[in-house]
């Protein structure tokens, strides 16, 4: 469980259940200021929870509290929080101007012309603020929901797999906002089934796997974990059998056997050696590797040996 | 409120949804038009059964009405945009009563020009008898909005459920099981109408006027009610 001093969000043995279907099972942790990543691979419950922590669901068990009040059926807290689904909740019809506008009003914003041109310019929208929304690329949609979702200075952003559609120059000038944005004590909530995408982010993070908290905390430690679990790793090369003899002496490997179609599947602990080992094992014995590949490295598979672990 | 009453008539505002209104609300007029011009013209009874009651009042409005009010949340529950709305920090009453305002002002334009144009074909520009007839059938949009309004929060198939109350609950049961009219919004229409102009219309078996207008309210505050309950406690997707 991560502990915050003084959390602005307390999520307290919350569980959620559809019918006979278990989403979130007592997952309890804070959320304190700056970037928290809420990690996990699809399906794993990241989305419901948010929703409860966005007061957008209920909860079955549990409760959750940000700023110490009740989130579910508490309009005047949500002046505070600024929520980014994950899905283009936007209004073909409108402009990206409108838009923004529109939730601003909603929002209660005053000098509303003045907010609506800052959260534009943040999101760097302000050449394409007139056309359409339909008009717009996914990308470009992602944005102008983004200057939505800050428009009314939120001091809280929930945000949902906010990369995905996002070009890579997005992406950067997306993370560069993000961190302006927790340098000035916002707290910011971030969904993501990209481990890369977190690692580059957030200060914390919460691993969520089969609607349980499987881990918390500082990435590095998280990453630890996962760099100290297992690989299977397929070599193809032109002599498996005598580069099997040696892969076998190589101390970043704990077995190794071959496939029926001659491939090599090396199972070791230490991938990042393995990678420097077997390059180097292989020149020496004039052996050509054609194909190295990891055989488990979906983040299902990361994440089920955290949970079994 | 003006943001969300607003919205609710851009949404609202499609081109082949208001030509599907401007059709169906023009048949009341063109069926009295053909009724008076026939060899054996109807008497007022059974003018108002077939015309006002069962046409006007028991399909034409409630179908209107329904492809508006129906979509009014179903639409935002469907394409996600829902949460924009409930997450804003009013009060949810502020969210439901645009809302239903708003589908009340796309959709009664229309069934007043409809019970307008009616009323004066058949009743030969009789003041009082067109007051009665465009007064009630606007009531009737007013109650079936808010009907309507609350199913498409509650399901994703409204539109359906809805044809099916038309048909069967306001056409079929209605028209038969006396009882029914005390639950039947056409026939709270039909009953203000004659308690509008008794001189026109004859007495016939509708719920009295002042339980039709006591009920009228119920189920316009009971359904507005329903509403903001199911706005504050549903999981928004």
């Amino acid at each position: 469980m991560s502990t915050v001093s003084t959390p602005v969000i307390r999520v307290d043995g919350v569980s959620r259940w559809f019918g006979s279907v278990v989403a979130v099972s007592d997952v309890t942790f804070d959320i304190g200021p700056g970037i928290t990543g809420l990690l996990g691979p699809n399906g794993a419950g990241k989305t419901t929870l948010l929703r409860m922590m966005t007061g957008l669901a209920a909860t079955s068990s549990g409760k959750i509290t940000v700023f110490g009040q009740h989130v579910r059926d508490n309009p005047p807290l949500y002046r505070r929080l600024g929520v980014m689904s994950e899905h283009e909740t936007v209004y073909g019809f409108m402009t990206g101007r409108e838009f923004v506008s529109m939730m601003g009003r909603l929002r209660g914003v005053e000098l509303l012309d003045n907010a609506v041109d800052h959260a534009i310019e943040l999101v760097d929208m302000a050449d394409a603020q007139h056309r359409p929304l339909d008009t717009y690329s996914r990308g470009m949609r992602q944005r102008m929901r983004l200057a939505a979702t800050l428009v009314h200075g939120p001091d809280i952003l929930f945000l949902d797999e906010p990369l995905n559609g996002a070009d890579p120059r997005q992406r950067v000038h997306f993370k560069r906002l993000l961190q302006q944005l927790a340098a000035a004590g916002k707290t910011i909530v971030l969904s993501s089934h990209i481990l890369e995408e977190v690692e580059e982010l957030a200060e914390t993070v919460l691993l969520i796997v089969n609607g349980k908290l499987a881990a918390s905390g500082g990435f590095r430690a998280i990453r630890a974990a996962l760099n100290q679990r297992p690989y299977h790793v397929r070599v193809v090369c032109d002599d498996p059998r005598r580069l099997a003899a040696g892969i076998v002496r190589l101390p970043s490997v704990d077995a190794v056997h071959m496939d029926p179609d001659g491939a090599l599947v090396v199972l070791s602990r230490n991938v990042t050696d393995l990678q420097v080992e077997l390059p180097r094992l292989a020149q020496a014995a004039a052996i050509r590797l054609r194909r190295v590949e990891p055989m488990d490295d979906s983040l299902e598979s990361v994440f089920g040996y955290l949970v079994e672990g | 409120m003006g943001e969300v009453y607003r919205l609710t008539l851009r949404q609202l505002s499609g081109r082949w949804r208001l030509i599907m209104m401007t059709l169906l609300s023009s048949l009341p007029v063109i069926v009295a038009v053909l009724m008076l011009r026939s060899s054996s013209a109807p008497s007022v009874w059974e003018f108002e059964s077939a015309v006002l009651s069962a046409m006007l009042n028991g399909a034409i409005a409630p179908l209107v009405v329904l492809a508006i009010s129906a979509a009014a949340f179903s639409n935002e529950v469907e394409d996600r945009t829902l949460a924009n709305l409930t997450l804003a920090p009013i009060p949810r009453w502020k969210i439901a009563v645009p809302k239903l305002l708003a589908t009340i002002s796309l959709a009664a334009p229309f069934i007043a020009v409809s019970a307008f144009l009616t009323a004066h074909v058949a009743f030969l520009g009789d003041t009082q008898a067109t007051i009665a007839i465009t007064v009630s059938s606007m009531v009737g949009v007013a109650l079936y909005a808010s009907a309507f309004v609350w199913l498409g929060l509650v399901t994703t198939q409204a539109i359906g459920i809805g044809l099916l109350y038309i048909v069967l609950w306001e056409g079929f049961f209605s028209g038969f099981v006396s009882g029914v009219r005390l639950l039947s919004i056409r026939h709270y229409a039909i009953a203000l109408m004659h308690g509008l102009d008794e001189r026109r219309f004859a007495p016939v078996s509708h719920p009295p006027l002042a339980i039709a207008i006591g009920l009228s309210v119920l189920v316009l505050g009971g359904f507005l009610l329903l509403a903001i309950r199911r706005l504050r406690r549903m999981d928004v997707p």
